[in-house]
């Protein structure tokens, strides 16, 4: 066996659930884009079963074709024998990360991992970055090409378009009207500091939903990126830490990035006694779905992008759509392959802008097919890669989270 | 049989370095399709996206005297796209352009690696759909359809592959680039599209495909029957086909089966149930109406413990679905089974169902039973436990008794998956020396090196492919002088 | 070794018995084929019997023409060698029907016609209806390949026959396909016997799938000024829900024959299901005539025996069997009737064609070799450009001499078929030089 035995080896009961039918290849963007099968899901498996049977090594090409995993999680959802791939690759990848890691791809890692899941590390970058563009740095960076030779860097320049004034929030937002339930709000780390208008129409939304918010200071991160980038006991670390963050006796602790509620209502997985927590978790649009909202009419043509971890990772495919559809007004139009990745994947954008690009260009192809203005998205991620490529091509689309959307639509009811 | 040196550098020249595999890890994953049993990596997979191209490689491995094994989206269930001798497998995934959609003449010409799905989701739209649909068809390749002659739950009225291919262009074993049949009908000339369509690519590789096109039923009525015994769900499905009504499918899935898709795809099938009949009626609306009241009386009439009618294409495509994913399903169930894709002739299903439940109890194996019911084509999953080889001993056993039981009754030993690897070794039991010499006769004069797909379609023979005479009738004596 | 004359006689004979081998002058001459008189008419009376006289025939190099009916024997071209006419109606037991497995497996020797009053009972039925079917023996049926105005639907031959017992050129008897409505067990050996005329084994017992009878059927006749009008009738039907079982265009003169009233071009459609959906059909095709212009008349069952009467060949006749594609029907009518109109003037030119597949029977009387042939070749060109084809199914030995009955044939494929044929009767033993490209 390649795999060091323990808890965070692949699962091989899991593995041994794929019984290689392949209706998860269609669904799996690198396989589509590539047509080979070890970068299918079908053909990850089939290698994770290997080297567990000891078939084959933890060889740089096996580890090349898990890395180029965008850990969508598409292949889930088409799976009709369970198979929960998305816990094989995270297992797989801490495995591959034990025992090697080639060293250009080390060293950015090191850089995304001690500056995403930092919410202030986080900050401060972006301040410095903020102070970059408007100094005229920017412009000296790019023509000295010294950008261009770190593909990674100049795809994250060119992604953080601008970074927004931080917004405060209060510590509670009491609830309008009846009192529907306590809800907590995760601010999350991107969300916070790149859209921090989603979560304040969040806490609004909730608010008039019924909802008292409660935002706890000093909430950490979700551990989400580390999680899928193999590093789970960092991820558990931010798991144990995040939970107490929030009072015990919430009714719901609502997210609205998909990537971080995909992975807390997995907590109880890998941390048993996080299972109460965990299922408490919920997206912001399935509290919502099921609220009483006043909607005003918007006169727009809005297309919805399905983020990978809300539809796959959480199964909510239906309830956003709802949401749009009571807006009086908007016209939705459904996108092509909307449950196809756009390339972002949390850092994968980043870690291989090559995978990344290619899914981009499809996605926007989609996009411009619908004749859309507005496309709606439910996780940053998506929202920062979609819009820099929109701004790209000279697409003359705005990208927004759904909330944003039911915010302005209750503003216009309350005109 | 390690390839040499210059033979990958001219297949990296033919395909370039991104269509040629070479890797351990990658061609270890191209070493079996959907029957896991039988593996055999390739010593190189090609992926080539040009017919031109194929031809290349064609020809490159038979100066070489190199097997090719064909490859689609590897969803077989024979062992069909491995390979066993090694050689160079021929992956036409990438070859999945829509190259003409004719809807005047009905027709549309593809390339092979095209979904299957994928054709139908073209025109849909417009009022027509591809006919066959096997299970697999949210990915499988039209090309594969054609290798294997695929069936599916429609083909009881529809047809199987053959019957929706119009013509094919072909890379034979000889190197030859033909085009067989086409969107005109009747070429003189003997029926080689027919003989070819199945041939498994023993016989070449496929690069474009003519498909006939069919318009859309206006209506479709979908109808589950429950039964609490599978033998009443048997009778039924002969009082309907004996009523003149030829459902669109008819399909029948046993106690074992209904649990694993319900935990699977939550399709809400009867939990009680010891058999389930889905019935699928479509064409002209008032024909359907007329004929699924009727099918739902027979089924009350056998018994029925409930009778329930899609409401809308939301709740039919859900009755689907679990059935569709059924053997991905079975997962659930057990980490390994031996499928069985048997006929008996469909007067004799409750004499098979009979017969299948002894065999199960006699080897201690469990039976999964889902089926196309209505074309007498039976899907037994023998469950078993790869990692205990008393269970395997056992699932095989069984697996054999059960092909023979079907055969004395009338049936073949393969209904819509195909031979493969897998039964090339029951063939004798349905076919004589003289059949199958045709047949090793037949193949040849496609594949004159015996490079294409060696080993499958067709048992190994002493005389290696040669083919062999069979005994011929006694001359009268006085004849001779 | 050499096999002697009188000797291979006797030794028929000693096979099928002295009734069954007939070499008096009567016997030949009305078996001669295309002018050629075979020197033993044989008639087995079972498969084994078949197989020994092929063996036979195999080693003392005969040529040997199966016949069935003889309606087709004006098919292909003029044989090489007729030395051994195999009369298989006696072949036609009713080996096994099963009525709840809808399959049937007979003698290839039984009539179409014997076998339909067998499965009328049932309400049962082998849906085939080739002109002239009653007559006609299954296997004769399967190995030209006849349809009829239901292949629309219900598909042709290599649809239909599940399994086949055939006895190759050396007498081996041999079995391909199976006896249930669904099997991919091997190849597909019996699609290669379908319109093989017996040239690579003659078929002795044939599977076939059977279909219900519908409950009810009803058929209208649309009438237009012309054929492009026709067309667009046609292509409404096809582009819509219903679900016709025949949709068949008639010439004006083929639809005097059957009525002095009707005229222009007829669109013939016919409809089976349940009463109810036949009824509801009937509504609609109303309101597609009405909106293509065309007058439409309900058809009593009778008009499809007149029509096929009117269609059927008179003595000396050519039958003309042209492939093209759907969508150019109008055209290819139009340019058969012009073709003749140029070149034969006076020719007497009736056509009917299956709108849904694109083929045209035209049935020619009143022509020239010469006249007739250079049609023929006019029309391959222009069919030839979708790969359509033009074979004369039926024509005079001269005809079949001046041009090639069965047209051109991709080199490619032709030459699989000619190895194909090597393969399996290299000494040329059934139907010698009659198939494509004189195999």
């Amino acid at each position: 066996m390649a795999f060091v035995p323990g808890s965070a080896a692949p699962d091989i009961d899991e593995i041994r659930k794929c019984v290689h039918c392949g209706i998860c290849l269609p669904q799996c963007p690198t396989y589509r884009v590539l047509g080979e099968e070890m970068d299918s899901p079908r053909g990850r498996i089939y290698l994770m079963r290997a080297a567990a049977e000891g078939r084959v090594g933890l060889t740089e090409t096996f580890q090349r074709h898990i890395d180029l995993c965008l850990g969508c999680r598409a292949c889930e959802t088409a799976c009709p024998s369970g198979v929960r791939f998305g816990s094989l690759l995270e297992a797989t990848r801490a495995q591959l990360r034990r025992s090697r890691s080639p060293a250009r791809r080390r060293l950015l890692e090191a850089f995304v991992f001690s500056v995403f899941p930092e919410p202030v590390r986080l900050g401060l970058v972006l301040a410095a970055f903020k102070l970059y563009k408007r100094s005229g740095l920017r412009a000296l960076g790019r023509a000295s090409g010294a950008l261009r030779r770190l593909p990674s860097l100049a795809a994250m320049e060119a992604l953080l378009d601008d970074v927004p004034a931080a917004i405060p929030m209060p510590e509670v937002v009491p609830a309008c009207g009846r009192l529907a339930g306590r809800v907590g709000l995760l601010t999350g780390c991107v969300q916070r500091h790149l859209y921090p208008h989603v979560n304040r129409d969040t806490a609004r939304l909730l608010s008039l939903a019924g909802f008292e918010v409660v935002i706890p200071r000093g909430q950490g991160c979700c551990g989400a990126l580390e999680l899928h980038a193999g590093r789970p006991e960092a991820h558990a670390a931010r798991a144990r830490a995040l939970a107490p963050a929030f009072p015990a006796d919430l009714d719901f602790i609502v997210t609205n990035a998909a990537g971080c509620g995909a992975a807390m209502k997995e907590y109880g997985h890998r941390i048993p006694e996080l299972a109460p927590f965990a299922g408490r978790v919920r997206d912001v649009t399935e509290v919502l779905a099921g609220a009483d909202l006043r909607l005003g009419p918007l006169d727009l043509t809005v297309t919805y992008h399905d983020a990978c971890h809300l539809v796959h990772g959480q199964r909510v495919r239906h309830e956003p759509r709802q949401l749009l559809g009571r807006i009086p007004g908007l016209r939705l139009v459904e996108l092509g392959d909307s449950e196809l990745c756009c390339g972002s994947a949390g850092v994968y954008n980043l870690l291989e802008p090559e995978m990344a690009r290619e899914l981009l260009d499809e996605k926007l192809a989609r996009i411009a097919e619908t004749g859309a203005r507005v496309v709606a998205a439910a996780n940053p991620g998506c929202l920062l890669q979609i819009a820099w490529g929109c701004r790209e091509r000279g697409l003359d689309v705005a990208i927004v989270h759904p909330v944003e959307l039911l915010a302005r639509a209750a503003d216009a009811y309350q005109d | 049989m390690p390839l040499s040196g210059p033979f990958l550098q001219e297949l990296e020249r033919i395909v370039g370095a991104s269509g040629l595999v070479r890797t351990l890890e990658g061609r270890l994953v191209y070493e079996c399709d959907m029957h896991t049993f039988y593996k055999g990596a390739p010593d190189a997979v090609a992926l080539p996206t040009r017919t031109e191209e194929v031809v290349e490689i064609v020809n490159l491995c038979r100066r070489e005297r190199v097997p090719i094994v064909p490859r689609g989206s590897g969803t077989g269930l024979i062992g069909g796209a491995m390979a066993p001798v090694g050689g160079v497998m021929i992956g036409t995934n990438r070859m999945d352009a829509i190259l003409e959609i004719d809807l005047p003449n009905r027709c549309a010409t593809v390339q092979p690696g095209l979904i299957n799905l994928s054709l139908t989701q073209a025109v849909a739209s417009r009022g027509y759909f591809f006919a066959p649909d096997p299970s697999s068809q949210m990915v499988s390749s039209i090309g594969g359809n054609v290798a294997t002659n695929a069936g599916g739950p429609h083909c009881l009225k529809y047809g199987i592959t053959a019957n929706h291919i119009l013509g094919l262009e072909l890379v034979t074993g000889a190197g030859e680039l033909v085009r067989l049949g086409g969107t005109a009908v009747d070429r003189p000339g003997y029926d080689l599209l027919g003989a070819a369509v199945g041939s498994e690519g023993t016989f070449g590789i496929v690069t474009a495909v003519t498909v006939r096109l069919l318009h859309a039923a206006e209506a479709v009525k979908t109808i589950l029957a429950s039964f609490t015994a599978i033998e009443d769900a048997s009778e039924a499905v002969s009082a309907i086909i004996a009523a003149g009504i030829v459902p669109a499918a008819l399909e029948m899935l046993d106690e074992l089966m209904i649990r694993a898709i319900n935990e699977g795809t939550g399709a809400g099938y009867p939990k009680d149930a010891a058999a389930v009949l889905l019935i699928e009626l479509d064409g002209p609306a008032a024909e359907v109406e007329a004929q699924g009241e009727r099918a739902a009386r027979i089924c009350w009439e056998r018994g029925a413990l409930e009778v329930r009618v899609a409401a809308d294409a939301a709740e039919r495509a859900l009755l689907w679905k679990g059935r569709k994913e059924a053997a991905g399903a079975v997962g659930r169930l057990a980490p390994t089974y031996l499928l069985q894709d048997a006929v008996v002739p469909r007067s004799k299903l409750p004499a098979i169902m009979r017969e299948l439940i002894a065999i199960g109890a006699r080897h201690r194996v469990q039976i999964a039973n889902v089926f196309h019911a209505g074309d007498g084509n039976l899907h037994p999953l023998i469950l078993y436990d790869d990692r205990e080889p008393d269970q395997l001993a056992r699932a095989k056993a069984a697996n054999e008794e059960l092909l023979r039981a079907c055969i004395e009754m009338g049936g073949t030993v393969t209904g819509e998956h195909g031979v493969g690897l897998d039964k090339a070794k029951n063939l004798p039991l349905q076919y004589g020396e003289a059949d199958l010499n045709f047949m090793y006769r037949l193949r040849r004069a496609f594949d004159p090196d015996s490079i294409m797909n060696p080993g499958k379609l067709l048992p190994s023979h002493p005389a290696c492919g040669e083919g062999f005479r069979p005994a011929r009738p006694r001359v009268p004596d006085g004849a001779w002088i | 070794m050499s096999v002697a004359g009188s000797s291979i006689g006797e030794a028929f004979v000693s096979i099928a018995g002295r009734d069954r081998v007939r070499d008096d002058f009567e016997a030949l001459a009305a078996a001669t084929v295309d002018g050629l008189r075979p020197r033993w008419v044989v008639r087995p009376a079972s498969i084994e019997q078949l197989s020994r006289v092929l063996a036979l025939a195999c080693d003392g190099r005969l040529g040997v023409i199966p016949r069935g009916a003889g309606s087709s024997l004006e098919l292909g071209n003029p044989p090489a060698r007729v030395d051994v006419v195999l009369e298989l109606a006696e072949l036609d037991q009713v080996i096994e029907y099963n009525p709840d497995d809808l399959t049937i497996t007979v003698q290839a020797g039984i009539s179409a016609g014997a076998l339909a009053s067998l499965l009328a009972p049932r309400r049962q039925w082998l849906a085939l209806d080739p002109p002239g079917i009653a007559a006609r023996t299954v296997g004769g049926i399967v190995a030209t390949n006849a349809s009829g105005p239901r292949r629309m639907r219900y598909g042709a031959s290599r649809d239909l026959l599940l399994g086949v017992r055939f006895v190759q050129a050396d007498g081996v008897v041999t079995w391909g396909g199976s006896k249930v409505v669904k099997s991919v067990s091997g190849y597909d050996v019996p699609k290669l016997m379908v319109g093989a005329l017996g040239t690579l084994g003659v078929l002795a017992e044939v599977t076939l799938r059977l279909h219900p009878l519908p409950e009810a059927e009803r058929s209208w006749l649309v009438l237009f000024e012309n054929a492009r009008a026709a067309q667009v009738l046609v292509e409404r039907v096809l582009d819509s829900p219903l679900q016709p079982s025949r949709l068949e265009l008639f010439n004006e003169r083929a639809l005097r024959l059957v009525s002095a009233e009707y005229g222009g071009v007829g669109v013939a459609v016919s409809i089976g299901s349940v009463a109810e959906a036949v009824r509801e059909q009937g509504e609609r095709l109303t309101v597609i005539a009405g909106s293509s212009a065309g007058r439409l008349v309900a058809l009593s069952e009778a008009f499809w025996s007149q029509a096929e009467s009117a269609m059927a060949p008179p003595q000396g006749a050519t039958v003309l069997h042209v492939a093209t594609l759907s969508d150019r029907l109008a055209g290819t009518i139009g340019a058969v009737e012009d073709a003749f109109r140029t070149v034969a003037p006076r020719a007497d030119v009736r056509l009917s064609g299956c709108a849904a597949l694109g083929t045209l029977r035209v049935l020619v009387s009143d022509a020239g070799v010469g006249e007739t042939a250079a049609v023929t070749t006019r029309l391959r060109a222009l069919v030839g450009e979708v790969g359509g084809s033009v074979v004369v199914a039926r024509g005079s030995v001269e005809l079949r001499r001046s041009i090639d009955p069965w047209g051109p044939v991709e080199p490619c494929a032709f030459a699989l078929m000619r190895s194909l044929r090597d393969e399996f009767d290299p000494g040329r033993v059934l139907n010698p030089g009659r198939y494509v490209g004189g195999l």
